[in-house]
């Protein structure tokens, strides 16, 4: 049995507002600013929540309750499938010495779903950057196999000084801030999210039309300059949709404004895309870079954005990097999309590519 | 037809897992935290050489996750008077072994890690339910299932090796079923090893694995 997946409804709380619609409003205005969060002696630029609480597991579950809030009330077995890289660490960090983590790493997904009214199955991923996307593949191929008929997928990313200290210790964030594709990138601007989609075999506007994860092994923390691996997985997506490049109007791009991952998705889609380049844009520059939820706080966004036909420009990109040679758009566009790619090239070798499709 | 190619348990004491390591490779790998060096001994003694580069899924869980390198990054985080190690990083991300197995196993296209929310029970139908759904779309050839856990006085690796090719040798097969009332196991860590005894034994020609989290999800096996 294999029947079509659609997104009933998205939900979304970051940086940029406390709701799809609202976010994309504000992507579309272009706004962009971030705060900034001190490590040390350094500090950074960072993309936080609008959230007056300093208790960090007040503070989760604040946001998760908001985000529970926008979602129509669903059946409490609904199943739940919970992504994140970071889960509840910046509790711990909180409460200090003696650090004591619970036994079972994802036990933090089991207050999640308390905080959301669910009572059915839970499931977590850890896929570091494509953990949002990964969860969607499970939740949509179990849907399309008949074995459940709802999901919520929920990505969770919030504030803590290790993912922070580790991405800064690599050196990989930028000082100032994030320049997709542009030949002055230089490293990743990180931020916090909380995002969910309810998955349904019920028909609704967009239809999850392929989506396929790959790996990369050619670095811990970055993917063969080349692009190689990344245009596989795009390819398989194409072909699991049965499409062809030429159908794809949009892509949502990784781009974060990394200096080897974006040459690296720039050498992929010219693979893939040739010539006939659709148009591209990065929303990490108005929303960070939130890692494990990313891919669902991004897919959220464009929805909503796409749903206006409200297409955002890219903040960030204005000098052209000859390596890349290619270019985000810069001027915000009205143009109806029926069919988009999104992009996840993660930290840790993960790959993920997602196509959605306006039902006609 | 969907068969179980392989069920394998292993223990090991923290300090042989390295050992281990050098014994499937033949050298030391390098700057691999102990889920990672779990996974590749785990995933060698799973497939032969000759099914290797075969399009390969992997899907792991565990109750421990990088326990305690989480906890000696929070120790460098909180406590230390300088920025972590960017290796005690890495050891904190999971996701990782995978990029990192996957010179050792060409075939490796894919690989999906569900740390778990409770201890003392798995999501082994859920992982296995994946690998019938992706064998049967052909996404790949064949999907390795593990749970790996590192704990201070033990490292586990708990696998099943699924396929798409009817191998020869092959104990079981498996599939999605709807009667979930006889002969069930329940979905815990050590599953592989409570199937490895029923396979072992004369008790039945099939085994359905019962999820106590409830996604209408009944893998049974058949003897072969």
């Amino acid at each position: 049995m294999t029947r079509p997946v659609f997104i009933a409804e998205s939900a979304l709380l970051c940086a940029r507002g406390d709701s799809p619609a609202a976010v994309a409003s504000a992507l579309w205005n272009g706004e962009c600013s971030a705060g900034q969060r001190k490590l040390g002696e350094r500090s950074f630029p960072y993309f936080g929540l609008a959230l007056d609480e300093h208790n960090w597991m007040v503070r989760a579950e604040l946001a998760i309750r908001q985000l529970a809030g926008q979602l129509a009330q669903l059946p409490s077995e609904t199943p739940l499938f919970v992504a994140s890289s970071s889960f509840q660490i910046g509790h711990f960090e909180q409460i200090g010495t003696p650090f004591e983590l619970p036994l079972a790493a994802a036990s933090f997904s089991r207050q999640i779903a308390g905080w959301m009214g669910l009572s059915g199955a839970i499931s977590s991923f850890s896929n570091a950057c494509t953990s949002g996307f990964s969860a969607l593949d499970a939740a949509r191929s179990l849907i399309a196999a008949g074995l459940i008929d709802d999901a919520i997928v929920l990505g969770v990313e919030l504030a803590n000084d290790s993912t922070l200290a580790g991405f800064a210790t690599m050196e990989l964030l930028s000082r100032t801030a994030g320049r997709p594709f542009d030949a002055r990138r230089d490293g990743l601007v990180l931020g916090e999210t909380v995002a969910a989609l309810h998955l349904s075999a019920q028909p609704a506007t967009w239809r999850i039309a392929g989506l396929r994860t790959g790996l990369d092994g050619f670095s811990t923390t970055g993917p063969n300059p080349d692009g190689s691996r990344i245009a596989d997985v795009t390819v398989d997506c194409l072909k699991e949709a049965n499409l062809q490049a030429a159908d794809i109007e949009l892509i949502k791009l990784q781009a974060a404004g990394s200096p080897g991952t974006d040459l690296a998705e720039a050498n992929a889609l010219r693979s893939v895309f040739g010539q006939h380049m659709p148009l591209l844009i990065s929303l990490k520059p108005g929303l960070g870079h939130t890692l494990g939820a990313s891919g669902l706080a991004e897919l959220a966004a464009l929805l909503a954005c796409l749903d206006a036909d409200k297409i955002p420009a890219t903040v960030g990109f204005s000098k052209v990097d000859p390596e890349i040679a290619l270019f985000p758009m810069v001027e915000r566009s009205t143009e109806h999309i029926e069919r988009a790619l999104l992009n996840l090239i993660g930290f840790g070798g993960g790959l993920a590519s997602l196509i959605v499709e306006r039902r006609g | 037809m969907i068969t179980l190619t392989t069920t394998l348990s292993q223990h090991f004491a923290p300090t042989d897992l390295p050992a281990a390591v050098r014994a499937a490779l033949g050298k030391p790998l390098r700057r691999a935290a102990p889920l990672t060096q779990l996974a590749l001994v785990g995933a060698l003694a799973c497939l032969p050489a000759e099914r290797r580069a075969l399009p390969t899924a992997l899907l792991w869980q565990s109750t421990s996750g990088p326990r305690l390198g989480t906890l000696t990054l929070l120790d460098e985080v909180c406590t230390g008077s300088a920025e972590p190690m960017p290796y005690d990083f890495l050891a904190t991300q999971p996701a990782i072994a995978a990029a990192q197995i996957q010179s050792f196993l060409p075939g490796l296209q894919t690989a999906m890690h569900l740390p778990l929310d409770s201890q003392g029970v798995a999501n082994w139908s859920l992982l296995l339910s994946l690998a019938i759904v992706w064998l049967n779309e052909g996404r790949c050839q064949q999907v390795l299932c593990a749970q790996l856990d590192h704990a201070t006085d033990v490292a586990s690796g708990h696998w099943l090796a699924l396929s798409c090719a009817p191998l020869e040798k092959a104990p079981a097969g498996l599939h999605l079923a709807e009667d979930t009332a006889r002969d069930a196991l329940p979905d815990t860590p050590d599953f592989p090893a409570r199937l490895a005894e029923w396979l072992a034994g004369n008790d039945g020609p099939t085994l359905s694995l019962h999820s106590p989290v409830a996604m209408k999800l009944t893998v049974e096996f058949t003897r072969l």
